[in-house]
């Protein structure tokens, strides 16, 4: 394995050098243009596009007699190319839905280009071998001249994305908008559809008819979850790709039997799963861990309440109060109680130690402002919003936590600084004596 | 109720749309004046967005045409702006407050201009116009509902035209934003300016708008609120006789008939 790492990486095999370069050229290219694919929602059009190459390629095969990778990419381009005009004219001449037509396209073109390999297949031509790997991808059949072809396809996308760039947002994001200024959305919409036929047509060579979507698609989503940019999304899915598929021209180096494209999707579903599971922000860790230090931040509250509580019934500011009797009040856990307090006490908002607790004036404020925010609103239910007393209880356990001080202020004027709740308890104000 | 006007500004003549055959607009006929706060008035499915979009372009009518200034559309783009309804696009776009207002400034660079520090000051000015300067920067699927209608008021307003279509620019903002938004209509009708707002809530109309559209499949009336707010054709509109409409525009649907 080590040995086949060197090997590969070091780069003295000249057929490694054309596969490193064209998979990392062709992944590239395919993952810019995907972005584009994936924000108008049109992951599926990649699919359809991908299988509608094939009777191109078949047919160009026929026709020319032989393997030239050029003719065969030039069938694959014209028959996807019709293919999204055929979408194109469905949906707009019918009432058949987007989907639908996507599927009715897909199947056909596919059975027809299945129809003329089997034919291929059955008259023995030699060099059909050939075309199997337009179904699968055989990355590691790329040799010197395909490089050219890549090369220059992969520039053209991305000189074109980049030339196109402001047009091209403005038609994913909005182009009802975009039409009403005049511009000639159906044009770049063509553009834009062309240069995907050309990037799928391209990718084929690596991941196969059957996958080329996933590779059109897998790396925009996976960059879309670490960034708000648009430029940045599309230099990482660019990244991504490439990295997607020299690594899996390694592995089906390393293990020659093992098929590329299978494998350059592996990888780039794993990709995925990592940037779903640990971007920040976006991904479901971050947000999963932002859920748990709110719910960690309301139990803390809660506990300050409670403590202002405790000294408001008897008075005493000056004593502690144990975890025994801070569960007798609330359904609580006493080792979550416990490291709440220890939490607190380095915010130095309690002060104390292992079972005996006792607020410091920070603490004392806060604890206040808990309890003023509950009863405003119990009494801003019941008095504005006529809601019955006995109901007010719950939703303030949660308005609680949430009213800011704005907000705070803006209730307490609208009240006009009341002085008790609807359950006749007093509401606690800053400048009171604390 | 249809009330004539000598120096309209906007002209639309015996207008009639169809989705797939099946026409929503009935023969709309009509004008306004400049400077005015105009709003389009209907029920649910009346064919009020659609009115707005074939006079932008994006539905091309049946028969019948529309004249902004004098003009067709297409002579005096640059004058016209528009407002899509906010759900017409997903905000989940990776783009910030910023991106989406700068998008007001590309009909005046075009292809081969790039968007500079003019444009930037513009569109800033038009953050600012909405209260939504402390924002620029903010991802755009990270502002609330209103906020998200405020950025898009900003791009048109970064547009600098002389007459605006909204769609719907009251939906489902709070009270707050709705004051602000309406303050800012009647400033830049106050300028000259000329507002036409899709609005579909019966309750505030009155007080939001000089001029009214009432339509339901057919024009119903128009002309200066205190006009045409009757009770009489507030019934005709959302009451009315929709269904003779509605049942033939099924039954053409179902034949096929050619446009
Ligand atoms: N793209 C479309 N294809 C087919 N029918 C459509 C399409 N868009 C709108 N319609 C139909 O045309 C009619 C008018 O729609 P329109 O959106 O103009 O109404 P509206 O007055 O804006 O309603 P709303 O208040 O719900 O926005 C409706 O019956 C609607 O179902
Ligand atoms: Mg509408």
């Amino acid at each position: 394995m080590l040995r086949s790492f060197i090997e590969f990486f070091s780069f003295s095999d000249p057929n490694v050098v054309y596969v490193v370069v064209g998979t990392l050229l062709i992944g590239a290219s395919s993952s810019i243009v995907g972005c584009f694919t994936v924000l108008r929602k049109r992951s599926l059009v990649g699919d359809a596009i991908a299988h509608a190459v094939l009777p191109g390629v078949c047919l160009a095969f026929l026709l020319h007699g032989e393997k030239d990778p050029l003719i065969l990419l030039l069938g694959a381009f014209i028959s996807g190319w019709i293919s999204i005009i055929v979408i194109d004219l469905i949906v707009e001449n019918t009432r058949i839905k987007t989907d639908a037509a996507l599927g009715i396209v897909l199947s056909v073109f596919f059975g027809l280009g299945i129809l003329l390999l089997t034919h291929i297949q059955k008259t023995g031509n030699a060099s059909q071998s050939g075309l199997d790997s337009f179904l699968f991808g055989k990355a590691a059949s790329i040799v010197g001249a395909d490089l050219y072809t890549f090369g220059a396809v992969a520039v053209l996308l991305m000189v074109a994305v980049f030339a196109f760039f402001r047009e091209f947002t403005l038609i994913s994001f909005d182009p009802n908008y975009a039409q009403s200024i005049g511009m000639p959305v159906k044009w770049y919409q063509l553009v834009l559809s062309s240069l995907t036929v050309l990037a799928v047509t391209v990718g084929i060579q690596a991941v196969g008819v059957v996958l080329m979507a996933a590779l059109l698609i897998t790396p925009a989503v996976a960059a879309r979850f670490w960034t708000h940019r648009l430029w940045l999304m599309i230099v990482l899915a660019a990244l991504i790709g490439a990295i997607a598929n020299v690594s899996g021209a390694f592995i089906s180096y390393a293990a020659p039997r093992m098929p590329t494209g299978p494998w350059i999707i592996v990888v780039l579903t794993f990709l995925a799963m990592f940037s779903m599971f640990f971007a920040p922000q976006r991904g479901f860790l971050s947000k999963w861990r932002k859920a748990r230090s709110s719910k960690a931040r309301i139990f803390e509250e809660n506990v300050l309440k409670l403590l202002y509580q405790l000294e408001e019934k008897d008075g005493n500011k000056k004593v502690d109060r144990s975890i025994q009797e801070m569960l007798k009040r609330r359904d609580w856990k006493h080792s979550e109680v416990k490291a709440a307090l220890k939490r607190l006490d380095r915010r130095a908002l309690v002060t104390g130690q292992s079972e005996n607790w006792r607020l410091s004036q920070e603490g004392r404020m806060e604890g206040q402002r808990i309890v003023r925010i509950h009863r405003l609103w119990e009494l801003y239910l019941t008095t504005v919003m006529k809601v019955a007393p006995d109901h007010v209880h719950e939703t303030a356990e949660v308005m609680e936590h949430i009213i800011n001080p704005p907000l705070e202020k803006k209730l307490m004027r609208l009240l006009n600084k009341p002085e008790r709740d609807p359950h006749d308890s007093p509401i606690p104000y800053a400048e009171d004596d604390i | 109720m249809i009330k004539r006007v000598d120096n309209s500004i906007l002209e639309v003549h015996d207008l009639t749309v169809s989705y797939h055959n099946k026409p929503v607009l009935w023969n709309i006929d009509f004008d306004l004046p400049s400077g005015i706060v105009a709003g389009i008035i209907g029920p649910n499915g009346a064919g009020k967005s659609t009115l707005i979009k074939s006079i932008m372009g994006l539905i091309s009518p049946d028969q019948g045409y529309t004249k902004i200034f004098g003009q067709p559309l297409n002579e005096i783009r640059s004058r016209v702006s528009y407002v899509p309804q906010r759900e017409s696009v997903d905000w989940d776009f990776p783009a910030s407050a910023m991106d989406v207002v700068l998008m007001g400034r590309y009909s005046e660079r075009g292809f081969w201009g790039r968007y500079n520090d003019e444009d930037r000051k513009i569109a800033k000015q038009s953050l600012e116009q909405v209260d939504m300067l402390p924002f620029a920067n903010r991802q755009i699927s990270q502002l609330s509902g209103g906020q998200q209608q405020r950025v898009f008021l900003a791009r048109a307003l970064a547009q600098q035209a002389d007459i605006y279509f909204m769609d719907e620019p009251f939906a489902g903002v709070d009270a707050a934003t709705e004051a602000s938004i309406l303050n800012l209509l009647r400033e830049m009708s106050h300028s000259g300016k000329t507002m036409i707002v899709v609005h579909h809530d019966l309750q505030s109309a009155y007080d939001y708008f000089d001029w009214m559209i009432l339509l339901n499949r057919r024009l119903i009336a128009v002309g200066p609120k205190a006009d045409v707010f009757t009770d009489e054709l507030i019934q005709e509109t959302y009451g009315g006789n929709l269904s003779i409409l509605a049942t033939l525009g099924n039954i053409m649907q179902q034949k096929d008939y050619p446009k």
